[in-house]
């Protein structure tokens, strides 16, 4: 059977989440309105931890999809399975997140295909169902449920964007890159090393996100800081952490790398 | 002479004398001497060197670097020379793009200076024996001259009364003054401008030693060999000389302790106390002022600058910002404008003034009409990412409606707010202007159908010259043309002619449309297969092993192919050959229209280098319509076959679509030829680098041809499989859907 990439969590202990204005506020009232949301960003500034902190703030379990381009309808609504000779249905996480009243988080929705996201339709505006074509049957989430998206608006490609017919039906939160001083907060937090350290990160993560579209794709995510963090917390030199964590992670063009390579040996 | 290095002349001349005769002249005069500190078979090097300069300098400096070529060629390749700028800008300038946050250009010039925009850096650096220690020092110019922008020397503004403003001038000043003074009018208060700017540079530099220490660390700990063996080059002098002071910077720079000036002076306390963390530009300025009058008395003409400080040009700054301001200005309005454009005809702000804007002039505005206001906490409908404090604008109000403004505006209108602390309402009202007209200009004719069109559809390329194996730079123009269509009776009397065999093609076409289709018996998918299920529980009672694929999945292949034809209209095309060519692209669109396949088709032409002509009959996202057959139907022969220009026109535009297979396919009558040299060995290499730029992006050249003697050549240019020469010229039409067929299933 093909194993879909999904989770399903209770959150026992409090995830770690620095809020920047008021989103955990603001998707707690969306929660309690029934109204699904809308998570956009580049990889690696927090949606999913995001989430986590919102599941563990409303005390509900998180099912979390990961999008992919083989993704059709029946992985998320369930299917018929042969079991020991009888024709046996099971949930997909959707349904089941629908049935157990939980929080379902589809990551990177625009990787799957285009009619996955019409599922979501019904389900994500005021009638909130989730209609089951192969059983014949129609669920109405409960209050408890909620539904939740995220793509990143930084892929250029014409393929990979959201239908308005999709978009418009979700309260939208914009991602990104904290501030500076937030951002250390959060390196320092999560990997444990100093404060001046953790600012030398992000200076150096913010002088890599200035060279987007001049030779990089995407700079340096809080992620990969916080992975460099935590190597320098063990002992690794720093400038060879960020070249293991970041440089080399960032880019393959060699021009960029030797670039690259100055950044890091002047700040460290 | 021996007989090779002959040999080797006379095979670099065949590569020099079509770029210039002169420049061959001059070759000839020199070679000689060249050849006595060159070996022979490092001419062809220096021949690329040498046309390498004149392409991009002209004659007389490539004459320069024929005479001196022991200096200007061995040297570098000896690497005598030190490092150059150019080896070292791919490397370094993400790095100055990367510390500015904006894009730092790096220039080559006479001076170290930095206008904030670009940095200007000496063309070569060779200080150190060391290839590492000179590109460091590359590095550790940038890193200072990005510092003074950072930390704020271009911005100094002195407030009225400040202690920096000498006190001769506040006492003899005649004409009331200025508010506050910046850059420029500061180093006019004194008589001798240069000294005094001098002094101000020292104290930056010393601010800037500090800022450096603790934004890049690592630059400066491994540079400190670099400022020791600097501080060492300062000649030691009795004291009072600015030469002490930059002694101090490079020790200090060093995080050498040094030996501290025997007798500290007031000055000298007031220079040290510039490298604490809190100093400011004032604090320079009041530095400046105070040891002017001191260093004027005693040492005369300063030191010249230490070379990683440069000079300071504040003129050149200040042009800078009034070009940003202006540039930003443009900008602001026309967004700004294209939103008001953009607002509901019934509200629409400025209504009354649009109408009346093709009519004669614009009406004055009243002053204030328009205001941009910040935003209160509870209007946010998102949440605000940027730091607490800092001000944003969401909308603008203009004759008391407001105008919410997208994103790229509001940046636009905080960093406008930034420099000039406001939004002069004359910028609004400009913008309401430009409004009004946009909506005039719409009512213009559009441009009319054949002419070329304005400048954006001439493109310009480089040209491969086997005989140097190099390319010849900026060599051949290609202008991209529409072709008015003809209405006639062609493309019926086609259709109507091969009806048989397009529904036969129709056919063939459609059944290699396989987009989605269900694939049985699989180990996971969305329904079960009942056929197999049955199967295996037959199987499981007969006690034999039952099978896991039980599953049906709906699997889609996508064709996702993007074809471009790539048509000869050549004057030998004239006559039956032109007639079958575009009978089998008439046959190839109803086929392609019924498979799907994204596709355009392109026809070339033109004469000498100067204009190659593409002329457009479909492209990739145009639908086959009744134009699209017209313009087919107008290919008619035209001039010459300049093959190269737009082989690698298409592939750039074949490269930048999305399709999984991307093909180029030429429809030719013959060998690549234009009317100059281009023709020969020199068309058929030059054709054939175009196309292995092709492959290089991803694009799958290939060749339909009726030359006869194709195989001469063909095998060469495109490769042995990917061409197929047609005998007889009446088969084209049938051939064509035939060969694309093959090579797309």
């Amino acid at each position: 059977m093909k194993k879909i990439a999904t989770a399903t969590q209770i959150i026992a202990e409090r995830p770690f989440y620095l809020e920047q204005a008021e989103e955990l506020h603001i998707a707690k009232t969306a929660y309690h309105n029934g109204l699904p949301i809308l998570l956009k960003g580049p990889t690696g500034c927090g949606k999913t931890r995001f989430m986590q902190r919102l599941a563990w703030e409303l005390t509900r379990p998180l099912i979390t999809v990961s999008c992919h381009d083989d993704l059709s309808t029946s992985d998320l609504i369930g299917r018929f399975l042969i079991k020991g000779g009888e024709a046996v249905w099971m949930d997909g996480p959707l349904t089941k997140a629908v049935r157990t009243g939980a929080i379902c988080y589809l990551d990177e929705i625009v990787e799957a295909r285009k009619d996955t996201t019409v599922v979501i339709h019904p389900l994500a505006d005021d009638r909130r169902e989730l209609p089951i074509e192969k059983l014949g049957e129609t669920l109405t989430a409960p209050l408890e449920f909620m539904l939740a998206i995220s793509y990143n608006p930084g892929y250029q490609s014409v393929l990979k964007d959201l239908k308005q017919s999709t978009r418009q039906r979700f309260v939208s939160f914009e991602f990104n890159y904290p501030p500076p001083e937030l951002e250390a907060r959060i390196v320092l937090e999560e990997s444990g090393i100093e404060q001046p350290l953790a600012e030398k990160l992000v200076q150096m993560a913010t002088m890599t996100r200035s060279l987007k579209d001049s030779g990089l794709q995407e700079g340096a995510s809080t992620r990969l800081l916080i992975h460099a963090g935590k190597l320098i917390k063990s002992g690794i030199q720093p400038r060879t952490a960020c070249k293991a964590t970041i440089t080399e992670t960032l880019t393959d063009d060699h021009e960029m790398l030797a670039a690259l390579e100055e950044i890091t040996s002047s700040l460290f | 002479m021996p007989d090779a290095a002959l040999d080797e002349i006379f095979r670099q001349i065949a590569a020099i004398w079509p770029v210039s005769h002169a420049l061959c002249n001059s070759f000839l005069k020199t070679v000689k001497k060249g050849l006595t500190c060159l070996h022979h078979s490092q001419l062809a090097d220096w021949v690329k060197t040498i046309l390498a300069a004149y392409e991009s300098g002209g004659l007389h400096q490539t004459r320069q670097l024929l005479e001196r070529v022991e200096e200007t060629f061995l040297c570098a390749i000896r690497g005598e020379t030190g490092i150059s700028l150019a080896e070292v800008t791919g490397r370094l300038q993400p790095y100055a793009t990367g510390l500015a946050g904006h894009p730092l250009e790096l220039i080559p010039g006479q001076e170290v200076y930095t206008d904030t925009e670009a940095v200007y850096l000496p063309p070569r650096i060779a200080i150190f024996p060391k290839q590492t220690d000179n590109f460091l020092f590359y590095k550790l110019i940038i890193s200072f001259q990005w510092a003074f922008t950072a930390i704020g020397t271009f911005s100094l503004h002195l407030p009225e009364g400040s202690p920096a403003i000498p006190a001769a001038t506040r006492r003899q000043r005649t004409v009331p003054p200025p508010a506050c003074i910046c850059l420029n009018d500061y180093f006019n208060l004194f008589a001798k401008p240069a000294v005094a700017a001098h002094l101000f540079h020292l104290g930056e530099t010393a601010r800037a030693t500090t800022f450096l220490r603790e934004r890049l660390p690592g630059l400066m700990r491994e540079s400190a060999p670099i400022f020791q063996a600097l501080a060492r080059t300062i000649p030691q002098s009795a004291g009072g000389s600015t030469g002490d002071l930059q002694r101090t910077i490079l020790l200090r720079a060093a995080q050498d302790a040094g030996e501290t000036p025997s007798a500290p002076h007031p000055v000298t306390s007031l220079f040290d106390g510039l490298f604490r963390e809190n100093a400011t530009s004032q604090d320079s300025a009041c530095f400046a002022t105070k040891a002017y009058a001191r260093f004027l008395d005693q040492a005369g003409e300063p030191a010249p600058p230490i070379i990683f400080q440069g000079v300071l040009r504040p003129a050149e700054v200040l042009a800078v910002q009034r070009k940003k301001r202006a540039a930003a200005k443009e900008q602001f309005i026309e967004a700004l404008a294209a939103v008001i454009n953009a607002q509901p005809p019934q509200d629409a702000p400025g209504e009354k003034e649009k109408n009346e804007a093709q009519g004669t002039g614009f009406p004055e505005l009243e002053g204030q009409t328009a205001a941009v206001i910040p935003p209160e906490g509870a209007e946010k409908d998102a949440p605000d990412t940027k730091p607490p404090g800092e001000k944003t604008l969401e909308f603008i109000t203009i004759d008391d409606s407001h105008i919410d403004l997208p994103d790229k505006l509001k940046k636009m209108a905080r960093e406008i707010v930034e420099d000039l602390g406001q939004i002069p309402s004359q910028y609004i009202s400009s913008a309401k202007q430009a409004a009004g007209k946009g909506l005039a200009q719409g009512n213009a004719p559009p441009p009319r159908e054949g002419e070329p069109l304005a400048g954006a559809n001439l493109f310009i390329f480089d040209e491969w010259d086997y005989r140097r194996a190099g390319f010849r730079k900026n060599w051949c123009s290609l202008a991209v043309k529409k072709i008015i269509p003809v209405t006639g009776t062609f493309v019926g009397n086609t259709l109507e002619r091969y009806r048989g065999h397009l529904t036969r093609l129709k056919r063939q076409f459609e059944m290699m449309r396989n987009q989605e289709r269900f694939v049985r018996r699989q180990k996971d998918g969305n329904e079960i297969d009942l056929d197999a299920l049955i199967e295996t529980l037959a199987d499981i009672k007969a006690g034999l092993s039952p099978s896991e694929d039980l599953y049906i999945r709906l699997a889609r292949d996508k064709r996702n192919i993007s074809a471009l034809f790539l048509v000869d209209m050549s004057s030998s095309t004239e006559g039956w050959v032109n007639t079958a060519l575009k009978e089998a692209l008439i046959l190839m669109c109803e086929a392609l229209e019924v498979l799907g396949d994204t596709y355009g088709i392109y026809g070339f032409s033109g004469m000498r280098r100067t204009r190659s002509e593409l002329f457009r009959i479909k492209d990739l996202a145009e639908p086959y319509n009744d134009e699209v057959k017209g313009r087919i139907a107008a290919i008619g022969p035209q001039e010459y076959t300049r093959m190269g220009p737009p082989i690698r026109h298409l592939t750039r535009l074949l490269a930048e679509s999305e399709a999984r297979i991307k093909l180029l396919i030429t429809l030719s009558d013959g060998k690549p030829e234009d009317y100059d040299d281009y023709k020969g060995e020199y068309a058929i290499e030059d054709t054939r680098h175009a196309l292995i730029e092709a492959k290089a992006q991803g694009v799958h050249p290939f060749c339909i041809t009726i030359d006869k003697q194709a195989h001469a050549y063909l095998p060469h240019m495109y490769g042995e499989v990917n061409y197929i020469c047609i005998d007889e010229v009446g088969k084209l039409p049938n051939r064509i859907p035939e060969i694309y067929r093959g090579l797309t299933s």
